[in-house]
């Protein structure tokens, strides 16, 4: 007998999400993710300075605001026509590196970790926040749960760090100020890298000696996860971190289960609406859409329009980043997951690992998260090994420039595509008569938590939740740990209102079912 | 959860200096705790916004760490971003501790949206921000508006505002609430709220005080000055003319002379100082930043018409 609950709030994420699941036998067979609060960013960057967006735009998210920054100001940098100076480049990359790595550590402990441990040998025990909880049978306990609650409070003191190393170039964080088109305001001086530089190295101490090893027994004890939440099995990534010889640390890319490597062309975005509350008929491609919003549109069950690429469904994340580094060929994306692939405590080893499908799961996106999170602070710092190697660190000239200044053209457009820790992130601009005429963002969380398309196909959350096991339907933790292994954030997904010429029509809004 | 009284003056051990609280609260606070006081419940809920101001909170150093704040000090019963509890069961959890004998801590995060009904913004089944704000505000004892989004509608209510979105107070009002409040409301700003404003007003309240206010319901303590007249680029004779110049970055499109905060002396993002046994000071405790010491104008994010009153941020 099949019985549909309802997950809302969905807690440990950002924004407001509600998950609706339908369990038949024990088992997942429908689902929707519905994004329920809406800003109209937009309508509000319209008419603006340019100059303001990306200070604006960083506050859609506070968890990720650089990555919204440094989108930006990718943006306008593609419509101004300027380039940033080498200083300028890598102090971006260095403090958006930084708040990638303190997004991974909070996320994974702060915001999944919990689906996974029983607290009851914990000094947490019985204490709100922790308490209540789901409890489940298969849930760590005893010195594996001390030990994880132990670094789940180390961690608070880590991520902080990770946000004070940042802050070093950024300014303040969240929200930093140094971001600015043409580069950043902050300036080299040897006593802020020598600072960024000792707190890096505690940084890459931890996940390589607490947070990796966490995620590896949570993975051994959890093993049936690398074959749940498979998801859409298409991978999408614009890649992040341009470096001095053109490329990317992280590549453009799009992969999937056949590990297929493929380019990705922009003009392929479609973002369609026949489920999103959205007054359109079809769907657009960012640089060219508008629409207004519909609250009581028939069949519509979010506030989220639903991205796809060439018209089919697309996951973003550290794994769509992870798996196109490792089939383009990446010697360090290639070692790290190879390392996982041949974990005893996988059950994998030298002679059979584990096939690269387990990285298509829950458990894969949490992996996938945690190398990235080694491949960027080691990027950050260089290599122990090579005495040369002073990472991004160590190619920063005291003295040289930070910023170039530009004019803003009276007419333009721009585009700016890079990655959050969350996965692609775009900011499209028209500039008219120097003021923002147009202003498109699509972030990672519109992909993975997008509603059905027009052609009726599931977003990718949704598409990860068919098929897993609820063991109590009053208890659902399965669909927990799957929603959490994406790291939704939804205040991303649920800003847009695309423009139109007048205020949206104000209607009553019926609440479907989610 | 009970906090024992050696725990608190620990807590307590850090709220010295020349920002923190007077001594008086101080022993008003040892003289509850050496009575068994317990830390009051506190109800977060999270309306229009972005995390940010949460996620500045969990960067807290300068009177406690988070995890002495989370564990020794408050009885968090509902935050989503942080809480193990997810769908009916935190539901549940935040309406039990509404419902309580003894009143809780209301603290909002994000704007309410009043359009469409409080359409734009469902927090949980059947729950807009807006009902939530009705139902939960009348037994508070006190609400903090945590963020400019909470105390004045902030970014969340940028023109043209589509959802009408609104800081507390306000929303207050047009549910036809604020007249009859029993609770004070303490609006704790800035784009995010600093940790700081936000635990330091904590412990004051812990310690039987209330913070004096200022005209937008601000504690002084924090917003009671200029972040001109304290900024260390006055008088120094220089301008900066183009980003990323040193000197005054009036010239440049700084907000400083029309914005209340403590910023050029607080600043952000530092490390553990103190050094306390069993959890000494941090070795780069001191390295820290702020808005203008990263060569970028102030952006005005304390005040009440931030962001519209103080766009566009540049003048350059």
């Amino acid at each position: 007998m099949a019985t549909t609950i309802t997950i809302d709030p969905l807690t440990r994420i950002e924004g407001h999400l509600a998950i609706e699941v339908t369990v038949d036998s024990g088992v997942v067979t429908n689902a929707k993710s519905s994004g329920t609060m809406f800003r109209g960013f937009e309508m509000m960057l319209q008419g603006r300075d340019p100059l303001d967006a990306p200070h604006y735009t960083q506050r859609i998210c506070g968890v990720c605001p650089i990555s919204h920054g440094m989108a930006s100001c990718l943006n306008l940098e593609d419509a101004f026509g300027v380039v940033v100076p080498d200083n300028g480049r890598i102090l971006r990359n260095l403090v958006l590196g930084a708040n990638f790595v303190m997004s991974h550590i909070l996320h994974f402990y702060h915001l999944a970790a919990l689906d996974y441990i029983n607290l009851d040998d914990t000094i947490v025990k019985d204490m709100a926040p922790w308490d209540p909880n789901y409890v489940t049978d298969d849930m760590v306990t005893g010195d594996t749960a001390v030990a994880l609650v132990g670094h789940y409070v180390q961690a608070l003191a880590m991520r902080r760090k990770a946000h004070q190393m940042a802050a070093i170039f950024g300014g303040k964080l969240p929200c930093a100020p140094s971001f600015v088109p043409g580069g950043c305001t902050e300036v080299v001086t040897q006593d802020k890298i020598d600072d960024f530089r000792t707190l890096l190295a505690e940084q890459r101490t931890f996940i390589d000696g607490t947070y990796i090893p966490d995620v590896l027994t949570v993975a051994g004890a959890f093993s049936e996860y690398f074959g749940i939440g498979v998801g859409c099995g298409n991978l999408l990534a614009y890649g992040v971190f341009d470096l001095t010889d053109g490329s990317k640390l992280l590549a453009r890319g799009r992969c999937n289960t056949q590990l297929a490597l493929d380019t990705v062309d922009p003009g392929k975005i479609i973002e369609y609406v026949a489920h999103s509350k959205y007054r359109d008929n079809e769907g657009k491609n960012p640089a060219d859409g508008v629409t207004q919003p519909k609250a009581d549109k028939p069949d519509a069950y979010s506030w989220l329009k639903a991205p796809r690429y060439d018209g089919q469904v697309y996951e973003v994340g550290p794994l769509a980043r992870m798996a196109v580094n490792y089939l383009s060929g990446d010697p360090t994306a290639v070692a790290l997951i190879n390392g996982v692939l041949t974990d005893p405590q996988l059950g994998g080893s030298e002679e059979e690992p584990l096939p690269i499908s387990v990285l298509f799961s829950v458990l894969g996106r949490h992996a996938a998260r945690a190398l990235e999170a080694k491949l960027v602070a080691d990027a950050m710092g260089g290599t122990a090994d090579d005495e040369d190697d002073n990472g991004w660190l160590g190619e920063l000239v005291v003295g040289e420039p930070v910023y170039s200044e530009s004019d803003i053209p009276r007419d333009a457009s721009g585009i700016g595509l890079t990655e959050a820790p969350r996965g692609a992130l775009g900011h499209w601009i028209d500039i008219k008569r120097r003021r923002i005429d147009r202003y498109q963002v699509v972030t990672p969380t519109n992909w993975n938590a997008s509603p059905k398309d027009d052609l009726g196909q599931m977003g990718p959350i949704e598409q990860a939740l068919i098929g897993t096991p609820v063991a109590n339907t009053e208890q659902p933790v399965e669909v927990l740990r799957v929603v959490h292994s994406f790291d939704p954030c939804l205040a991303c997904s649920v800003h847009m209102l695309r423009p139109g010429k007048n205020k949206p029509e104000v209607v009553v809004h019926t609440r479907p079912s989610i | 959860m009970n906090v024992t009284r050696r725990d608190f003056l620990k807590a307590s051990a850090a709220i010295t200096g020349a920002l923190a609280l007077k001594v008086s609260g101080l022993m008003e606070l040892q003289k509850a705790m050496a009575g068994g006081a317990n830390a009051p419940p506190v109800i977060w809920l999270q309306g229009q916004g972005c995390t940010g101001c949460s996620v500045s909170l969990l960067n807290s150093t300068y009177y406690m760490t988070i995890d002495q704040l989370l564990i020794d000090t408050l009885d968090l019963k509902f935050h989503p971003t942080v809480m193990a509890a997810a769908g009916e069961m935190a539901v549940e959890a935040a309406e039990t501790a509404r419902n309580a004998d003894g009143g809780y801590v209301l603290v909002i995060e994000g704007a309410i949206p009043a359009g469409a009904n409080g359409d734009y913004c469902h927090i949980w089944p059947g729950t807009t921000m807006l009902d939530a704000l009705e139902s939960f505000a009348p037994n508070a004892n006190v609400i903090l508006s945590v963020g400019t989004c909470a105390c004045y509608g902030g970014m969340s209510a940028g023109k043209p505002n589509p959802t009408d979105a609104m800081g507390v107070e306000d929303a207050l009002d047009y549910l036809g609430l604020l007249k009859n409040l029993q609770a004070t409301v303490i609006n704790i700003p800035g784009c995010p709220a600093h940790p700081d404003w936000i635990v330091g007003t904590v412990a004051a309240l812990l310690a039987g005080e209330t913070p004096e206010l200022d005209n937008d319901g601000r504690p002084e303590e924090f917003f009671g000055t200029y972040v001109h007249k304290r900024c260390p680029n006055r008088g120094l004779g220089h301008k900066a003319h183009v980003l990323s110049d040193a000197g005054c970055l009036a010239g440049l499109g700084c907000k400083g002379q029309q914005t209340h905060a403590d910023c050029p002396l607080r600043k952000w993002n530092a490390g553990w100082a103190k050094n306390l046994p069993g959890q000494p000071a941090e070795p780069l405790a001191e390295v820290k930043n702020w808005c203008i010491g990263a060569r970028n104008p102030c952006q005005g994010c304390t005040e009440p018409d931030f962001p519209d009153g103080m766009s566009p941020f540049y003048n350059l």
